[in-house]
Formats: C-alpha cells, structure tokens, sequence
C-alpha cells in the first residue's frame, strides 16, 4: 500500500497529516516502490479519495521511476466515462511496461461520492459496476467495435487505438473488493481477484467457496507487526494503538462507519467485538485505524503459519500493511516470506 | 497586449508519424515513439516554446497521463493538456490535474475542446448536440473553477452536473498561478463565448488578418486573448519554403483528400469546416502572401500554413500582433525540423521586432491608448473573482 502515512506515533496534527497525504512526495515513495521491488512485492495499492492526489497519474510517474513493481490503481466507476479510462490505463501500459492492475472500489462513502456528482445508492452502484466493467472487458477484447446500451452507460461502435500493452495478460488484473453478495457477484463476472477483509480462516473458508468454484482468486486486506518474539509483536500491536489519540480515532471511525454503506467495513467492526481471533489475527487496531487494519501479530513463524492456513483456506493473494510500512514490509520480506516458500 | 512577448506554443506529433494527419485516424498505431515525442519536447525547451498541446482522440494515448510521462524526463515545457467535458467527472479532472501539477512543478495547461465529431463522441457514450456541448462545457468550467479558487466545499447544480460540498486536498501546484490557464478552441459563437466567460485564451484556425480582426474583436474586448492555430512551412529564403511546401503535396495522392472529405462530411465543428471549405473554395491557395491553403485538401483544417522566408513569417507573425493576436499554436511537417527552423530563424527576429514595437511604444504613450483597457491586466488578475 502506497499512499496513505504511518499513523502510529507521529503525534501530527489531523491538518497536517492531511496536507502532506494530499501532495506526493515523489521522491519518497519512489523509494519506497525500489525497497518494494527488492521485498519481491508484486505490486503496491495506490488508493483513492479526495484526501490524496489522483492514484492513475502517480501511478503513471512512479512507473516512469521504476522497473518492476506493478501498481494496483485503485478505481471507481461513475468518476469517468469506461471508454476514457480504457484509454488511460492502456496508456499507463504502454508507459510502464504493463505494470498496471486495477482495484475496483464502488465506494463506502455516500458523502464523498457526492463531490464527484455521484448521487447512487449502494446497490445501484454494484449495477454500474457491473456495466462499466463490461465495456471495458469489450475494448480489451479488442474484437471490433464496442456496442452497449446500459441504464448507466451507453457506447456507439467504440474504439481506442492504445491497445494494453504487457508480455503477461491482455488485459490488466482486475481486483475487486467487498463483502455484500453484490459485490461478490460483480467480482465473480469480472475480476481475477475478489479481495476481502481478514477473518479467521475457517469462516473464510466457507465463504470464499463460490468465488474459488468460479475460477475467481481471493485475496485478504491485512496489516501485519512481525517481531522475533510474540512478546514484542503484541507490545508493539499495544503501543500502536496507545499511541494513537485513541478517543479522537475513535471518533472519526464512528464517524467514518456511520457515514459509509459499505458492508464489508460494517462487518469487519463488529467482528472488532473479539480482540483475537486466532493466535495471531488481533483487531484491536480496527477501532482506531480502519477494516484494513485487523492485523496478524506474531513471531515470523507464527505469522507465515497463518498465512499457511489462510493459503489451506483457499486465499492467493494478500495486500498487506504495517507501522511504519517501509519497516514492516523489510521484516516481511525478510523473516516471513522465506517461510511461504516463495 | 501590444507590450507582451508573443508566446509560442506546438502541437505534439503523433511522433514517427511524419506526415500528420495524412492517414485515417482509424488507421493511426495508437503507438507512437515515446522516445521522439520526449526529443521533440526538449528540442521545444531549447526552441523557446512555452507549452505542447497535448491533443485528445480515440486514436491517441491519454494525454494526461502521456503529459506525466514525458513531464518526468523534460523540466521546462509544459503541456497543454486537451480536455473534452463529458467524459470525466469535474472533480475527478481537477483531482488528475492538481496531481500532474504537483509532480510536474506546475507545468499544465489545459486545452478545454468540445468535441468535432459526434461520430467518435459516442465511442465515449457521448451523445449530445454541438451547442448542447457547449452548455456543458459551461457548467464542468464553472465547476473546476470553484474547486480551483479554493472557495470549497463546492456545490453546484446544473442540468449537467450536480456537486454537493465538494473538496479535494490536492492543490494545484504552480509558482505562477493558483489555477491552470485554460485555453478553448472553435470558431463558432457558442465558442467565442464560452471563451470570454472561463478561458485565458481562445484558439481560432487561421484565416486573412482582415477577416481574423472583426472576428476576434469582440472577444479581445472582454479582455480574453486569442490565439492562432496555423502550421509553419518557414526556410531561410521564400523560394526554399515554397519547394518544401510543393514537396509536402506531392506526396499525396486522392487517397489522402478524400480521408479529408469523408472527416468534414462527418464533423459538426465549425472551426474544422469553415477552414476546409474556405480552402476547397478560394481562387488561389493564398489567403494572403504568406498564409497558405494548399495542404489542407490533404491533411485537413490545421494544415492551413504560414510560408515563407524567417522574414517573410516573423513579418506574418507581427501583422497578426497587431491586430490583436497574441499566442500562436503550430504543428510542422516534419515537426522537429520546422521548430529548429522557427527557434533559430524565426523566433530571433520576433523577438528583436518587439524590443523596438515596446521602445517605440513607451515613447509614444498614445499607442498603448488605442488597445481597450481589460487587455493590459492579467488573465489571471482578470478571471480569480470573476
């Protein structure tokens, strides 16, 4: 995960953290995508809200910076037309080498989604969803002219010159997230990754099963604090939350759940309710920092065994994060993965 | 007006293409060289040009996004960035732009175009009428501009667009300005006014200064500028420009006119249009002794042509100052060459034209007198409360 700070400990201000999440700075995170690169990370989430620049056009320069790290570009449909944003990620291709994948969010936020003149309802978002990815899956195709006629969107013998460009794929990897059956339902038809909040893999088990039948990968949102002994990896869980400003993130998170429609951050909040569900999968920063937040805390062994099972449960892919994110991601690299055999 | 430098801006080739516009945009790779189109841009930097237009189509990469590419390997030019309303949220425009500023130390224009051809609009389900274009084009202004004078959040209802308390953290980043200039093209009414509401600058194709002066008249008054686009055939002596611009027509042959045909057939511009059939219907392919229209049977509206020797175009260039015009947008066959031309030949004598038109002036206080008052402030002065 690229974008977005350390929250722990800085003691800034909520201005200040907003000012410098809101203006890149460029050769930091170009930095920090090369450490990515030599962690063997395949890609970094580049996220999306009105708080922080636009995640397509940073994607595009730190591409230009580096050499294989992919970007997951975080998107959601109703911002643009599918045509235009074919258009830009096959141009993001052709520039970075194919290092382009997609994170298709339909929005938590009913609030936000009304700066940008989006005034849907959850479901009827889901149903966008659905039609912008079809056409965008007909201009990959690249099999003629593109005809569709939606109740959101309607394209006349479309075509783009800019093919995507990549020595893998035809068209980029399509990460969806969310946990309603809607949301399920889109990512099953379109996307090559349904991404989902954390919990313990016996439930997820069970409820990733239709999207495994499908032929469609899971994938787990997880924090992780890797430390050589579990004494300190929860030590370091409990400072992270005591030195949050516990009751203003408290707060802001009411705030935050109260004004989403999301089911799946409603969902992770109330799984909160238990500190630890399993030996190392700890929620207890969820309060204070948000669904993606439920982290694994745990000796690099304990974590690479989790990380096993949610493998067992059926789980390919992980988008992880951690305090400070660039530390976290070295002791990951370097502790745990050896362990994953990867 | 008469005391400002004229400023000089090129249009990014579809770069390797090197007879522009000679082929069906159907046809175009949507592939072009990164490498020539970053060699052109810091050629440009070296050829005193102020910013590239980067143009939008369905044959073409985006050209917001190809302007963050290239914007990271050069450190000058800046890139007008076109722009058409109804393809992307304003807020999310606004957003894409402020980032590119902030990576790109300010460099962006934007090129605000409201579409010429329904045919392709609809590629992008869009589906309205050409002054329905305009109204929109109105209203997503009217929205970046409020998210742009920092007065959020941002509400606006419109019959295109609706915001509620809008706001967006990114900044546009600039040591210039606090918003990007906004230029727009077209030659209709709808155009000139929407120009004179929310641009800095409007662009018109070329025509005669005569005819280009009441044109442009109305909108030099309300203190907007107004730019030429016109292609550049310039040499060192009026014979070796002439043969270049022979060679350029030989080259092509029915194929290529009726790929022009078939495109003013299809377009509703009335900018594209007017030039094209003005060319198809005038007595002599000179409008004027140097403003050519042979090579727009062939390669379309914006191949209407300045010719001639360094002189004879930076004499060309002066008229038009005169009467008014103060930004000039070019594109060349093949463009590198022509811009090397016009750095080291053309550009020198503007420049030197202009430091004695301003000594004259400043003796002659009188001269200033006879431009209408809006034009001495600055756009940027003119539009922040507007």
């Amino acid at each position: 995960m690229l974008q977005g700070g350390d929250r722990s400990g800085s003691g800034l201000s909520a201005e200040r953290v907003a000012r410098e999440a809101a203006l890149p700075d460029l050769e930091a995170q170009i930095d920090f995508c090369r450490r990515a690169e030599e962690c063997h990370i395949d890609s970094l989430l580049v996220d999306i809200n009105y708080g922080k620049p636009d995640p397509m056009v940073l994607s595009m320069a730190l591409g230009r910076a580096t050499e294989k790290i992919k970007f997951m570009v975080a998107y959601r449909p109703g911002l643009m037309s599918p045509a235009l944003f074919v258009q830009q990620v096959n141009t993001c291709s052709v520039l970075t080498g194919g290092r382009i994948a997609l994170n298709i969010v339909s929005g938590h936020s009913p609030r936000e989604q009304r700066y940008y003149g989006d005034f849907l309802s959850h479901d009827e978002r889901y149903e966008r969803a659905d039609e912008f990815l079809s056409v965008c899956h007909a201009f990959w195709e690249r099999n003629g002219a593109v005809n569709f006629d939606g109740k959101y969107y309607r394209v006349e013998d479309g075509r783009l010159n800019t093919p995507f460009v990549s020595d893998e794929r035809t068209h980029p990897e399509i990460y969806l997230g969310g946990s309603s059956e809607q949301s399920r339902n889109v990512a099953l038809k379109h996307a090559d990754c349904w991404m989902r909040f954390a919990d313990a893999p016996e439930k997820i088990k069970e409820q990733i099963r239709p999207a495994l039948d499908s032929g469609t990968e899971v994938g787990l949102r997880l924090s992780v604090i890797t430390r050589p002994t579990r004494k300190e990896a929860v030590r370091a869980a409990r400072s992270l939350i005591e030195s949050a400003p516990v009751e203003s993130r408290r707060a802001d998170e009411k705030r935050f759940v109260t004004g989403s429609d999301a089911v799946s951050m409603k969902k992770t909040f109330e799984l909160a309710e238990d500190e630890w569900l399993t030996q190392c999968l700890w929620t207890g920063a969820v309060r204070s920092f948000g669904a993606s937040a439920m982290a694994l805390v745990g000796t690099p062994e304990e974590v690479a065994s989790d990380i096993l099972e949610f493998e067992e449960a059926g789980v390919s892919q992980f988008i992880l994060a951690g305090w400070p994110k660039l530390d976290e991601m070295i002791i990951f690299s370097r502790e745990v993965m050896p362990l994953l055999n990867v | 007006m008469m005391n400002r430098s004229l400023r000089f801006h090129w249009s990014l080739s579809q770069a390797g293409d090197k007879f522009r516009r000679s082929q069906a945009t159907k046809e175009m790779s949507g592939l072009p060289s990164f490498e020539a189109q970053v060699d052109l841009c810091r050629r440009a930097e070296e050829c005193g040009i102020d910013s590239m237009l980067m143009a939008i189509g369905f044959s073409r990469p985006d050209p917001l996004l190809l302007s963050t590419a290239i914007g990271m390997e050069t450190s000058r030019i800046k890139f007008m960035v076109a722009c058409r309303a109804g393809l992307i949220s304003p807020a999310a425009f606004v957003q894409q732009i402020n980032t590119l500023s902030t990576l790109i130390q300010g460099r962006v224009h934007i090129n605000m175009v409201c579409g010429h051809t329904p045919h392709e609009l609809r590629y992008y389900g869009d589906f309205l009428t050409h002054d329905e274009r305009y109204d929109r084009t109105d209203e997503f202004l009217t929205v970046c501009r409020a998210f742009w004078n920092g007065r959020e959040p941002v509400n606006f209802e419109g019959k295109y667009y609706r915001v509620e308390d809008g706001r967006l953290n990114t900044p546009f980043i600039s040591d210039e300005r606090e918003a990007p200039e906004i230029y727009l093209g077209g030659n209709s009414e709808k155009a000139a006014e929407l120009a004179v509401t929310h641009a800095s600058c409007l662009w018109r194709f070329a025509d005669a200064p005569m005819r280009v002066r009441p044109a442009i008249a109305p909108v030099l008054e309300k203190g907007t500028e107004v730019g030429l686009l016109v292609a550049l055939i310039a040499r060192p002596t009026r014979e070796e420009s002439l043969r270049a611009a022979g060679s350029l027509i030989e080259n092509f042959g029915a194929e290529t006119k009726q790929v022009h045909r078939e495109f003013a057939r299809k377009s509703d511009s009335v900018a594209f249009t007017s030039t094209y059939k003005l060319a198809e219907s005038a007595e002599s392919a000179w409008l004027t002794p140097y403003l050519w229209t042979g090579a727009v049977p062939y390669l379309g509206a914006p191949a209407i042509a300045l010719v001639g020797s360094f002189e004879d175009i930076a004499t060309a260039l002066m008229e038009y100052k005169e009467i008014g015009i103060s930004q000039f947008l070019f594109l060349g066959w093949p463009d590198i060459e022509e811009m090397t031309f016009f750095g080291s030949g053309v550009l020198p004598l503007i420049r030197k034209q202009e430091l004695s038109l301003y000594s004259a002036v400043s003796r002659q206080p009188s001269a200033l007198s006879r431009q209408p008052s809006a034009l001495s402030r600055q756009p940027s002065e003119r539009k922040a409360d507007s």
